[in-house]
């Protein structure tokens, strides 16, 4: 993004308002870290090195082990903690990296550890395709599909028998290092593979790509809305969980010597890395080694101590359940937030803080109608089941008006603007922004053509706070934008230099979540304005917050209006349209029923009898409008 | 050949329908797709194997036994487990019934071993022939018996109280509360009457062939496919995918190979989810944009 990029606020220089009071809460998180730091790094280092401490089998065992483990969750975690889609699939990557591994160096030859590479290949292409199969699931349809792809793959290992060996298993070379060195590769080899998919996480974290992924999981529909590729940012999310785990699998798999279907494919490995990512903490970036390494001690006190088999079953089933219902955070972000909870004890929220209104020269005159439509629909059709939504909807919208778009309830204006910007596909009809045909596009291609909305009910991304909110929106889709840092200096400028056109500055740093409805309007049309966009669609903007409120959007409109914005407003606050809007749009049955100025439409008696009924008695107008 | 197969197809097809509409009942509700249902069919298969070894009883009249003592358990998971994560993330109850099938395959190797087992009453292996073709006993008295029962559930579902507010609190909960349908317990019935019915349908699979504790997996895969099929929640879409599959598998088991029959049911979910997420009677309703 460039940097020098003015604000959309041509008019009216902002004065900055008051510095956030989150950054004192910031200053003692990082302090609480720093006391972390030692005792944590020296564990990390003690566990990293163990092989060269202790001769113990079984101890290094358990850490190779867990470290497959680890290696497995951060990866999950990438795609189910930041991404929101809960993959069962993470198992079948493992299985498929022991078993490029094991057919390579028996039936090519070869250490397996060169046949690590090819592992990861395969992992990503299978997480590849599995991206694209599912490119159009979410919530429980991904889940299912993950857990086929599971199971799918078992199938064709046990059933490929020329390939695989069937049940039977592949035996794999004996390592041919000296004995006194036994495990030592396996053990290296997983602690780079670990590290390296940590820093891919952190790096993801810290990119355009990982606030994408974050964006995705709070709410996909509206990242779309504000520019983010979701199928592109999925795709590559796939690839990047399953790559590691692919190698860690093809160590795994040369350290056991053997691969079968039952040990390498099996469910309860891909319970286990859920469990840890769950456990840990999803979304952190620690959070799913921690857990691995409390799952993987677990399992072996099951397997030892307690018969193994149905004990593990029901360990780690019932864990899941009890996580699921007990620890959904898991224990990092628990534990995060009963410190952040502690230190902010003294500190009063900023519930009901004062919105600063900024005085800003108001333009004086509203330009005139352009003759160019920036924003047209023709003839729009869509059918829900056996409803006409919308039936032969036609208008255009004016380059640099603030076009009102109304109609009784029901009569398909959300409907339309779900069709103008992508979120729904209409039955047939064109949409044209700017003279070029729109609607073979993704909501994600026409936001970066300048086409942005809001919604009627507010969507922001409740995870984020309002500034991460505000940098979320993206312009256009590169692949180099996937390795961009998320938020630039210049970046952050300007979303605070929005921030403060809404008057919402004090509350930088607050999770959107925590804000009140008409908040959230205000900071939804800071983010949609960050887009840069040429039109901007407004679902009620006035819907549900206080007059004041409602005079202070009005103005912003009238503002970002002057500063050549073209707006198409739906509304059922007529003061608000009437006074703001020129021309309007009636909508009735789906159909545009009346076209014109304010006081055209106020006149008309289709209208009237729209909104009304036909035996209304028509009042001498005026009195209503402000 | 062909016809004797689609016979089969058919019969075994009929108790899938059986199994599947509790699942899609449930996702109906309550929007929660119960992974367990598979771990609960199985369950009702091990307690009829166990009335039947032990108290010498026919499977078929086990049904009533195995479908209360499932009843009684599902309501019992519904309010230790299921309660809790109703309002929560689809992800969430997922995750939570996936571990949960887990946590009863332990637990079911516990009680009855890991070892397969079969419920052989005397008409196992006879058959009753029309002329050339032949209906295996057990497939076409759980055939019947699983007609016989959805039929029973239907009228439950249309011409009771409680079926009514099952079905308002499917189609809109907030409205089924307003007029006074007590939410919380129509869903604990509603997850109960589908283990009840899973454990009917355990009692007739257990007359089809051995199973182990394991076996859950397979049928969960099996329902998952035919609900995705047929479109979530919608029973007669479940009916027909159900049919579908039972004939497509007869169809592969005989004409490709029974080793790759379970990958139908595979395949049928990824081409289903990849081209018409929606299922074959699911219609794809506005998606409000304010959720």
């Amino acid at each position: 993004m460039s940097a020098g990029t003015p604000g959309p606020a041509g008019p009216g220089r902002v004065t900055p308002g008051p510095v956030a009071k989150g950054s004192g809460t910031t200053t003692a998180r990082r302090l609480s870290r720093r006391a972390l730091l030692l005792p944590v790094g020296v564990v990390c280092i003690l566990i990293a090195i163990l092989p060269v401490l202790t001769g113990n089998q079984y101890y290094q065992n358990m850490v190779i082990i867990s470290l497959v483990i680890a290696v497995g969750a951060v990866g999950l975690n990438i795609i189910t903690g930041f991404a929101g889609y809960p993959s069962l699939a993470q198992g079948a990557f493992l299985g498929v990296g022991a078993y490029t591994a094991a057919i390579g160096s028996v039936k090519i030859g070869g250490s397996p550890f060169y046949w690590m590479v090819l592992a990861g290949i395969v992992a990503g292409f299978m997480a590849f395709l599995l991206g694209l199969l599912s490119l159009r699931t979410r919530g429980f349809s991904f889940a299912i599909i993950t857990v086929s792809f599971l199971l799918l793959t078992r199938i064709i290992v046990q059933n490929w028998r020329g390939l695989t060996n069937g049940s039977d298993g592949i035996t794999l070379p004996l390592p041919y290092w000296d004995r006194a060195y036994m495990n030592w590769p396996f053990h290296f080899a997983l602690v780079a593979l670990l590290i390296l998919s940590l820093l891919l996480a952190w790096r993801i974290r810290r990119t355009k790509f990982g606030v994408g992924l974050i964006a995705m999981r709070e709410d996909e529909d509206k990242a779309g809305a504000v520019g983010v590729n979701s199928p592109t940012y999925k795709l590559v999310g796939f690839v990047c969980s399953a790559v590691f785990v692919g190698m860690a699998g093809a160590v795994y798999g040369y350290y056991l010597t053997f691969v079968d279907p039952i040990g390498m494919l099996g469910l309860l490995f891909s319970v286990q890395i859920i469990l840890a990512v769950l456990l840990g903490g999803k979304g952190t970036i620690w959070g799913p080694v921690l857990g691995a390494f409390i799952i993987e001690p677990l399992n072996e006190v099951a397997n030892n101590q307690l018969g193994g088999g149905n004990i593990r079953l029901v360990i780690f089933g019932g864990g899941l359940v009890l996580v699921v219902l007990l620890l959904p955070q898991g224990i990092i972000p628990t534990l995060r937030k009963k410190i952040t909870l502690y230190q902010e004890r003294k500190h009063p929220g900023l519930t009901g803080a004062r919105i600063e209104l900024c005085e800003r020269p108001m333009p004086a005159v509203r330009p005139e109608l352009s003759p160019v439509n920036i924003l047209e629909v023709r003839d729009l059709n869509k059918r829900f089941g056996g409803l006409q939504a919308v039936n032969g909807c036609s208008f255009g919208v004016p380059e640099g008006s603030i076009t009102g778009l109304i109609g009784p309830n029901g009569s398909g204006k959300t409907t339309v603007f779900n069709i103008i910007t992508g979120m729904m596909k209409a039955d047939s009809g064109e949409v044209y922004l700017d003279g070029k045909r729109i609607d073979g596009l993704s909501p994600w291609n026409r936001a970066h053509l300048g086409l942005a909305r809001t919604f009627q009910i507010t969507r922001l991304f409740g995870e984020m706070t309002v500034l991460e909110n505000l940098v979320a929106p993206l312009r256009d889709f590169s692949v180099g934008q996937l390795n961009r840092t998320a938020m630039t200096g210049a970046e952050a400028a300007k979303a605070e230099e929005l921030l403060a056109l809404v008057g919402m500055t004090a509350y930088r740093d607050r999770p959107c979540s925590a804000l009140s409805y008409g908040q959230r309007k205000l900071v939804e049309l800071a983010q949609v304005l960050a887009l840069e966009p040429r039109v901007i669609l407004l679902d009620e903007p006035a819907g549900g917050i206080n007059p004041t409120l409602i005079e202070r959007l009005g103005e912003l409109i009238v503002e970002l209006n002057g500063s050549g914005k073209t707006f198409l407003i739906v509304e059922h606050n007529m003061p608000f349209v009437m006074g703001l809007c020129n021309p309007i749009r009636v909508l009735a049955r789906g159909a545009t029923i009346c076209e014109g100025s304010p006081e055209h439409v106020q006149q008309d008696q289709c209208v009237l009898e729209a909104y009304l009924g036909g035996d209304y008695a028509v009042e001498p107008k005026g009195e209503a409008v402000a | 050949m062909f016809v004797q197969t689609l016979i089969l197809g058919i019969l075994v097809g009929g108790v899938y329908a059986l199994l599947a509409s509790g699942l899609t009942v449930i996702f109906g509700v309550m929007r929660i797709i119960n992974i367990a249902q598979g771990a609960f069919i199985i369950m009702g298969g091990f307690i009829t194997y166990t009335a039947w070894k032990r108290l010498g009883l026919d499977p078929l009249i086990v049904v009533v036994i195995s479908m209360i003592a499932m009843y009684v358990i599902g309501w019992a998971i519904y309010f230790v487990a299921v309660r809790p994560v109703r309002r929560a993330p689809v992800t969430t109850s997922v995750l939570l019934t996936f571990g949960l099938a887990f946590f009863l395959e332990g637990v079911m190797g516990f009680i009855w071993g890991n070892n397969s087992v079969t419920v052989r009453p005397s008409y196992v292996d006879t058959s009753l022939h029309l002329g050339q073709f032949y209906l295996p006993q057990n497939l076409l008295y759980g055939f019947i018996l699983a007609i016989v029962i959805m039929a029973a559930l239907q009228l439950i579902f249309t011409r009771t109280w409680l079926g009514r507010s099952i079905r308002a609190a499917a189609s809109s909960e907030d409205a089924a509360r307003l007029v006074g349908v007590k939410i919380s317990a129509v869903a604990a019935v509603t997850f109960a009457l589908g283990a009840a019915s899973a454990g009917a349908g355990g009692a007739i699979v257990s007359l089809m062939g051995p199973f182990v504790p394991g076996s859950q997996i397979l049928w969960i895969t099996r329902l998952l496919s035919i609900v995705v099929l047929g479109g979530l929640g919608s029973v007669p879409g479940a009916v027909i995918a159900a049919l579908i599959l039972g004939v497509g598998e007869a169809l592969m088991s005989t004409y490709v190979s029974p080793l790759w029959s379970p990958a139908l049911s595979i395949f049928l979910i990824f081409f289903i989810l990849a081209v018409r997420p929606q299922g074959i009677l699911g219609t794809k309703l506005r998606e409000d944009v304010a959720q």
